[in-house]
């Protein structure tokens, strides 16, 4: 008599639940148990965290504005308006525009009329009253020069300035150290910032070691015993970097939460009396700093963790 | 018949102090050995070293065939998969119920193994020892004799291929300490080689099974099983 064959389908399945089970409690469920359990130690490191994560969600705010800042700066100080005297011969006009346009260092020459620059100058807060005050429009045509480096604006300047159809008293917009100062206090308000944040950073991490440093003594017992039941090690470390994270996370959220909170606060408060609250800074753009300062945080804590396990937890 | 245990002349040095000096050792499956020897003598130490605990300054190791002088820390559980441990203070997890204890040593070592299953195999184990309905006590709810009970349970529930114990019956009473030496015996006739570390002469003398002796870290006397020797010294030390 033949006899039929029957293979078991391997329950792979079954056995892939039960790994994810076990992994969840030995990893997961124990160290939020833990967790939970040593929060007076954990607390410290927390609420440092927290701190360091929400100035740095506030410093990566500002940083972002002074970025923009710094390139509507630089866009505006590579153009230089050369302002044209109201008297000036229509042919000395056109051979300044000629000098201009042939000269190799200048990208791009635009012309705003005197209209155009009394309307514009409307739209400007404070001028339309300055604009009303005079019978005749105070404002100059200009040529809008668009110059390839920044470094030739006062070259240009030094060359325009004299030319007869250029106006005398007020000849270009040419600051000089203008935008020289601006990107010196960006530097300096940048090296400060990371310094801060630095040492901020250190004391965060140090504070975190420590906290994970007190759970590993205050579960020397334990962590001896998985190890001499043959725990391997990511079983006995992965607890302690899974609480660190745990912290790190929290951490993360809660300035996440407060950077998104104060810049949602700050954009709707300005909404009413300027056109943005700091240049570049959106909604959106605080959705992503608080990501970031969330993402920032989960590394830092199972980062440190791992360094804490890395000194005291060698068997 | 490969040995469970081989000690090549093993040297441990502490510092300037010598805990073991040029030991050479052979341990056969099944067999039941004690270890002893007075305070000091090495005794731990050459359990730590099965154990992988410590590694020796010179000399090879090996254990079940793995060579535990020169393996890697993150190979150390693997050995240890293979070795069960028993210690004078059970040290079993107190946030733990006894059956959760024995079941840990088996899945830390697979998890593949669901918890209906280590539970049912722990419960087994806790059986074999005498502690079948004792499953739900905490440790702290046990006696002294029964905590090293659900130890042993838990040093055999993986059914290593050695069992070593550091003064099992260290914090019992007489009668205790011979219930754990008849299970001793019994996980020797399983199959399982037993290293007993101990100072307990009349266990040791009564029971004439293997005596390795250790004095100063140098191993002076190997007896074999059924020898009756001379263990004056153990008696004062």
């Amino acid at each position: 008599m033949a006899g039929i064959l029957v293979k078991a389908r391997f329950p792979r399945r079954r056995l892939v639940q039960i790994v994810i089970a076990n992994l969840f409690r030995y990893l997961f469920r124990g160290a939020a148990r833990n967790w939970a359990r040593n929060i007076s130690s954990t607390a410290p490191a927390l609420g440092s965290m927290a701190l360091l994560l929400v100035l740095l969600g506030l410093v990566g705010l500002t940083g972002i504005a002074l970025y923009n800042l710094d390139q509507v700066e630089s866009g505006q100080a590579s153009i230089l308006h050369v302002y044209i005297s109201d008297g000036a011969d229509p042919a000395g006009v056109a051979a300044l525009r000629e000098r201009l346009s042939s000269d190799p260092r200048i990208a791009s020459i635009g012309y705003t009329s005197k209209a155009e620059a009394l309307q514009r100058a409307q739209s400007i807060p404070g001028l339309p009253e300055l604009a009303g005050a005079s019978d005749s429009n105070p404002f100059p045509a200009s040529f809008d020069v668009q110059v390839k480096k920044i470094d030739d604006v006062a070259a240009i300047d030094a060359m325009v300035r004299n030319d007869i159809a250029v106006d005398a008293l007020y000849p270009t917009s040419y600051d000089r150290g203008a935008y020289q100062r601006i990107q010196t206090v960006i530097f300096g308000l940048g090296v400060a910032g990371f310094a801060f944040l630095s040492l901020l950073g250190f004391v965060a991490v140090t504070v975190t070691i420590n906290s994970i440093r007190a759970a590993i003594i205050a579960r020397r017992d334990e962590v001896l015993i998985m190890q001499l039941v043959g725990a391997p090690r990511w079983m006995v470390r992965g607890p302690f970097v899974v609480e660190g994270a745990i912290t790190g996370a929290l951490a993360g959220g809660l300035a996440g939460l407060v950077t998104f909170g104060l810049a949602a606060a700050g954009i709707e408060a300005a909404a009413g009396s300027f056109n943005q609250f700091a240049p570049g800074i959106t909604i959106t753009v605080a959705a992503i700093v608080s990501l970031v300062v969330f993402g920032v945080g989960l590394g830092l804590g199972s980062g440190s963790s791992l360094i804490s396990i890395r000194r005291h937890l060698e068997s | 018949m490969r040995p469970i245990v081989e000690f090549t002349r093993v040297t441990r040095e502490y510092g300037s102090r010598i805990a073991l000096d040029d030991v050479c050792l052979r341990l056969e499956p099944g067999e039941l050995t004690f270890l002893v020897g007075p305070s000091g003598a090495g005794k731990t130490t050459l359990l730590k070293l099965i154990n992988r605990e410590i590694r020796p300054t010179s000399g090879e190791v090996w254990v079940d065939g793995i060579p535990a002088h020169r393996l890697k820390t993150h190979r150390v559980s693997d050995l240890r998969r293979r070795v069960g441990v028993v210690f004078q203070d059970f040290k079993l997890l107190p946030r733990l119920t006894t059956i959760e204890n024995v079941a840990l040593a088996l899945q830390v070592g697979d998890l593949r193994i669901s918890d209906g299953e280590a539970m049912d195999r722990a419960l087994d184990a806790l059986e074999a020892v005498g502690l079948g309905d004792r499953g739900k006590a905490f440790p702290h709810q046990l006696s002294g004799g029964q905590q090293q009970r659900v130890a042993v349970a838990r040093a055999v529930v993986a059914q290593p291929p050695l069992l070593i114990a550091d003064e099992p019956t260290g914090n019992l009473d007489l009668d205790t300490a011979w219930e754990m030496m008849d299970l001793f015996r019994d996980i020797a006739a399983w199959g399982t080689s037993v290293l007993i570390a101990t100072h307990n002469v009349e266990i040791v003398t009564r029971l004439q099974r293997r005596v390795v002796t250790l004095v100063q870290g140098r191993l002076v006397r190997d007896q074999p099983a059924g020898a009756i020797g001379r263990m004056a010294w153990l008696a004062s030390s």
